[in-house]
């Protein structure tokens, strides 16, 4: 075809017709600011997060949207990175017209983040359980999971009502996650007046936790408690602390129980106690987004943080009747007794929504569903 | 003392695995003169083969390890050809560079095709290990040190007593003077590339049960093995043995007596003494200019 003055005009008006019209519908949508893993190590929790977050947005957009404007997601890749997480807010930090954004489940991405975080003044829901998040004086950070402090109470108590066990040892990684968890759990246990007869950290990626292992056994121990941040670092352990014959009671942070654990270290693991933030069957939320997950993605979520962010958000915003990022904030700090999938929001002046865990046990290499604990005080 | 002996029947399991992993860069300096960066991604890629021969297509374990070894073997010869081969000339840093920027295209070509989730694969034996006194003995850990034994047997053999290992030895020394006298110089190096890729994946193949299968499994290992190298003497085949299996003694009794944290720390620790102290490592030959 011959390309003539006339119809290089005209091609040029259509696009410029599709550029407008597309940029007005562009305008119309009310847009949240992501940060997730599209690459690196952890891109695959990354994906199941990611793919909740689309489940809770388009049942938003489905039910009218935010303030009767459809949501948009814009998404920037952290690369599993600290340095990553940093360039990809700072990116999204450039678009003025995102309303709040949804940080990381990575303590340690956060606090990267957050000095830029306090710079941009809009709410960011996130999903790092370091104690210390909600504690920097950064009144834009909010928190859709339980933190540790919780984790390490549910810890506690479970060890001394549950199991009436009095005598803790602690494995944990010494990274942000594994010492936060790590003092938290000392400061319930001070409060309970008990003092662990072991607290063993580790660095990450261990190919043999022999020397660890040998410390439990020897410590007289009739429970262990433990935060590994890596799952195969909690496979590896696991194998080795019972082919060295420790069969003493395990309470564990998330990892014990998780999927990719489960799989790895097998019947190693079973009869571990897990405090896990999201189960399937402790509420009717988080029933109800097992199985809208399963019907678009064929598989069962992890995890609702991201599914509750999305929700938190969208009922704070049309509460607050506004985009003004103070508004919001205010609505965020108001909510009550919001049904979530990780449990019930009550936020309180730190930016904290959930005050609770769940207790799963490992039955066989299936998670089950123990009991939730929710703290009111 | 119980304890002891267990920590000291870990630790060598462990250096086992440093000094396999160590053996199969000692071939190339010692053969084709080459560091090559990309010995722990060829651990990973025999992992790797050996879930898809067991895990995915149900072979038998034995026969999917041959399998494994023998496509390492053929891809050692496309990696040399690519990485080594255009570079040959121009000195060893740009090869160094070019195997550094393989083991890059390496993991992320794994990375897009498994993803980075971690894959549980079964050991060479049904039984976790044997009880023998006071010290559990792992059963991979004991198949790693015979078939590690076995290993340094053979190579020491080809090496040093056949042939083959003396053409190999003068490729490396001197490839015009080989290539002079007759040597196929191009075969040697070739079936360096083909012998030192197979026995990375089975050091992978043999770690793979323990640390379990990933993208990022055998980085940490490749450094320490590259550390005990060095701790050895560099090129030298005995000192690749004796240095990784002191490496995993030492991080192994450390972390127990002194530190879990630092454990890392006391492998590149004895490997700074070295520098320090003995260059030249445990086994290796004072290097001094000639007149």
């Amino acid at each position: 075809m011959q390309i003539t003055r006339r119809r290089a005009l005209g091609a040029a008006a259509a696009a410029g017709t599709f550029a407008i019209v597309g940029r007005a519908r562009a305008e119309d949508t009310l847009k949240i600011g992501v940060v997730s893993p599209l690459t690196g190590p952890v891109v695959e929790p990354g994906r199941i997060q990611l793919n909740s977050l689309r489940i809770a947005t388009d049942q938003v957009n489905e039910a009218g949207g935010i303030l009767g404007r459809k949501v948009e997601l814009i998404v920037e890749d952290d690369q599993s990175s600290n340095p990553g997480a940093v360039l990809a807010f700072s990116r999204l930090a450039e678009h003025d017209d995102i309303v709040a954004f949804i940080g990381s489940i990575r303590s340690t991405q956060m606090k990267a983040m957050a000095p830029d975080m306090l710079k941009a003044a809009k709410p960011v829901m996130f999903g790092g359980t370091d104690p210390s998040l909600t504690h920097l004086g950064n009144p834009w950070l909010f928190r859709c999971r339980p933190n540790d402090s919780y984790s390490a109470r549910v810890m506690t108590n479970f060890c001394l009502t549950s199991l009436k066990l009095s005598k803790i040892a602690l494995v944990h990684s010494t990274d942000a996650f594994g010492t936060g968890g790590e003092k938290a759990l000392l400061g319930n246990l001070d409060k309970a007046g008990v003092a662990l007869v072991l607290d063993q950290g580790y660095a990450n990626n261990q190919p043999d936790f022999t020397p660890v292992v040998l410390a439990v056994k020897s410590s007289g121990a009739e429970v262990l408690t433990s935060y590994f941040t890596n799952e195969p670092d909690c496979a590896v352990f696991a194998r080795q602390l019972r082919q060295l014959g420790v069969r003493i009671p395990w309470v564990g942070s998330y990892s014990v129980i998780s999927p990719v654990t489960r799989g790895l270290a097998k019947n190693a693991l079973f009869g571990t106690y897990g405090i896990a933030d999201f189960a399937e069957d402790a509420n009717p939320t988080a029933k109800a987004l097992g199985a809208a997950y399963r019907t678009r993605f064929n598989a069962s979520p992890d995890n609702g943080w991201t599914y509750d962010a999305m929700k938190v958000l969208a009922h704070a915003i049309n509460t607050a009747n506004s985009t003004d990022a103070a508004k919001i904030r205010e609505a965020i700090l108001a909510i009550r007794k919001f049904p979530g999938a990780e449990g019930e929001f009550n936020f309180d002046e730190n930016g904290d929504g959930l005050h609770g865990y769940n207790i799963v046990v490992n039955n066989n290499g299936a998670a089950e569903f123990k009991e939730h604990i929710e703290f009111t005080d | 003392m119980d304890v002891l002996l267990q920590l000291l029947f870990t630790g060598l399991g462990i250096g086992a695995i440093y000094a396999m992993v160590s053996l199969g860069f000692v071939l190339l300096i010692r053969a084709a003169g080459v560091v090559n960066f990309g010995q722990g991604e060829f651990s990973m890629l025999g992992a790797y083969l050996l879930v898809v021969f067991f895990n995915v297509l149900g072979l038998p374990y034995l026969l999917g390890m041959a399998l494994a070894i023998v496509i390492m073997a053929g891809f050692g010869v496309v990696f040399a050809y690519a990485t080594y081969w255009p570079l040959r000339f121009r000195g060893g840093l740009p090869v160094i560079i070019s195997t550094i920027g393989a083991s890059i295209f390496l993991e992320n070509m794994v990375l897009v095709l498994y993803g980075p989730s971690s894959v549980q694969i079964d050991g060479l034996f049904d039984a976790p290990g044997i009880q023998v006194g006071p010290v559990f003995m792992d059963s991979q850990y004991l198949s790693i040190l015979v078939i590690a034994a076995l290993l340094v047997t053979l190579q020491y053999f080809i090496f040093e007593k056949t042939l083959l290992g003396k053409k190999l030895q003068a490729t490396s020394q001197d490839k015009e003077m080989a290539s002079l006298l007759g040597i196929p110089v191009v075969t040697m190096v070739m079936i360096t590339f083909a012998y030192s890729a197979a026995m990375g994946g089975l050091a992978g193949m043999l770690v793979a049960p323990i640390l379990f299968v990933s993208v990022n499994m055998a980085g940490a290992i490749a450094l320490k093995a590259f550390a005990a190298n060095i701790i050895g003497g560099y090129g030298s085949i005995p000192g690749a043995i004796l240095g990784g299996l002191a490496l995993g003694v030492v991080e192994t009794l450390g972390a127990a007596y002194i530190s879990v944290p630092y454990k890392d720390a006391f492998a590149f620790l004895m490997l700074l003494l070295f520098l320090l102290v003995r260059p030249q490592g445990l086994f290796g030959e004072r290097i001094a200019e000639k007149a």
